[in-house]
């Protein structure tokens, strides 16, 4: 009996020592949205609610994929020009994307799908439309036409719905909400590049997400708790032809890729979704218009990497972001 | 006699705790920098690399051909692969477990665990 008296107390110390090692992640990692993902929780429950978060993000990549035949956007794509009933989960996706074409200034547009496909970037077999094929297709490019009423989608024939852009946004967003649901106070979710932290640190400091340099490494280190980080850049997907580098991230106005002066956007906020878009929109409308539309919306923050090599951080981000060695002195913070 | 049993006894069982604590300690103790190759979501290789002294090469095969992969102390890389993108190739060396080497044709993923850990993810 004095022997577990004493053994019980000893026992418990050596429990003490344990607790100073973070507890363990709960991780899933999977192929979806044509592109790898890992969600990792941290703390009780934690795995459990990772694999509910993927369970949300596959129901998603069943709904609104532009390949799978038997998805809902597929069957918009191949409606011509009926109406067709969405699911409320799909219709609410498309309204929120229709937002962010329409706060893009032209810079961002779902209904770009028949110019995708003519470069090739659906496929992996890339070339170079002619400028003809272009404004043809061109024609059939305005998300204005698209007509959402309740969960009613009125496509014109012709035109081709694709969400790319921002999908991965809106699927980040829904799984969080299922981890926040399921009581996990702090993920990290890593949907093909795009960076969705729930909560901080399980020991309480913030995240420490690094931002790709194009040419390998890091540009530095953000700091972040409850926020989204997306990257968009040429150097992700792309081919090359005559000497000449072309990407896949389109410029809506003349269906080829946008060339604003920006390597590489980043748009850091509390929605996925909204980075998402704004990270595609920030690329494709470059530094000058960029800023204009962060000091007229004030509801995110952008790290810019230009092409001659210089980065421009809003001034919400100067404490959060340490650049890497490398780039210690080639940044300017942009005041409001 | 009573209290020098007792003393004993308490000896042996600080002795055995503490034993047990080293044990647990050194089981439970992070492992250096290990590299995981996973194809299609199955784990086909394991190399340590803090364990490792020269360039070690070798190659898996996935639906896309062959990936041939480098591992060297502290790090490692897709050196060539068959894979229409060459995004794995692009990436180049990885030194820590923030972003793994994916190449989405071969369903090739490298993982990295231990050493020093850096950021907790990377944006791109």
């Amino acid at each position: 009996m004095k022997l577990v008296r004493i053994l019980a107390p000893l026992l418990a110390l050596t429990l003490l020592t344990a607790c100073r090692s973070q507890p363990e992640a709960h991780s899933v990692q999977f192929f979806a949205m044509d592109t790898v993902m890992t969600v990792s929780a941290w703390g009780g429950g934690g795995q459990e609610a990772a694999e509910q978060a993927r369970d949300v993000v596959d129901r998603l990549d069943a709904l609104l994929s532009v390949t799978d035949e038997t998805s809902e956007l597929y069957a918009a794509n191949h409606s011509g020009g009926r109406p067709v009933s969405l699911s409320p989960e799909t219709a609410q996706v498309l309204e929120q994307a229709l937002d962010l074409c329409r706060d893009s200034r032209g810079a961002l547009d779902i209904t770009l799908y028949p110019v995708v496909k003519a470069w090739g970037f659906t496929t992996d077999s890339c070339t170079v439309p002619d400028d003809a094929a272009l404004i043809e297709l061109l024609e059939r490019v305005d998300w204005t036409r698209v007509s959402l009423e309740e969960d009613v989608l009125t496509l014109p024939a012709g035109m081709e719905l694709d969400l790319g852009a921002v999908a991965k946004g809106f699927a980040a967003d829904r799984a969080a909400e299922s981890l926040r649901a399921a009581g996990v106070s702090s993920a990290l979710l890593d949907l093909g590049g795009n960076i969705q932290a729930v909560g901080s640190r399980p020991d309480g400091s913030p995240w420490r997400v690094a931002v790709q340099d194009p040419d390998g490494g890091w540009l530095g280190v953000l700091e972040v708790a409850d926020q989204a980080v997306v990257t968009s850049g040429g150097y992700q997907r792309y081919f090359e032809e005559d000497g000449e580098r072309y990407w896949h991230i389109l410029d809506p106005a003349t269906g080829r890729p946008a060339r604003s002066g920006l390597a590489s956007a980043t748009a850091v906020g509390p929605g996925g979704a909204v980075c998402d878009g704004l990270s595609t929109t920030l690329f494709v409308l470059g530094l000058e218009e960029s800023v204009d539309l962060w000091r007229q919306r004030g509801d995110f923050e952008f790290l810019l990497l230009t092409e001659e090599g210089e980065l421009y951080l809003s001034s919400g981000l100067a404490d959060a972001f340490t650049p890497e060695a490398a780039w210690e002195g080639r940044v300017t913070v942009v005041e409001p | 006699m009573r209290s020098t049993r007792f003393w004993a006894l308490l000896t042996a069982a600080v002795l055995a705790v503490s034993l047990l604590a080293a044990a647990a300690l050194y089981l439970l103790a992070p492992a250096g920098r290990t590299a995981r190759v996973y194809l299609d979501g199955e784990l086909v290789r394991t190399i340590r690399l803090d364990r490792i002294t020269g360039t070690l090469p070798f190659s898996v095969e996935g639906p896309a051909g062959v990936s041939v992969i480098q591992a060297e102390p502290g790090r490692i890389r897709v050196s060539s692969a068959d894979c229409p993108d060459q995004v794995c190739v692009r990436q180049g060396w990885v030194s820590t477990s923030a972003a793994p080497i994916v190449c989405l044709p071969n369903r090739l993923v490298i993982e990295l665990t231990g050493g020093d850990p850096g950021p907790d993810a990377v944006s791109g």
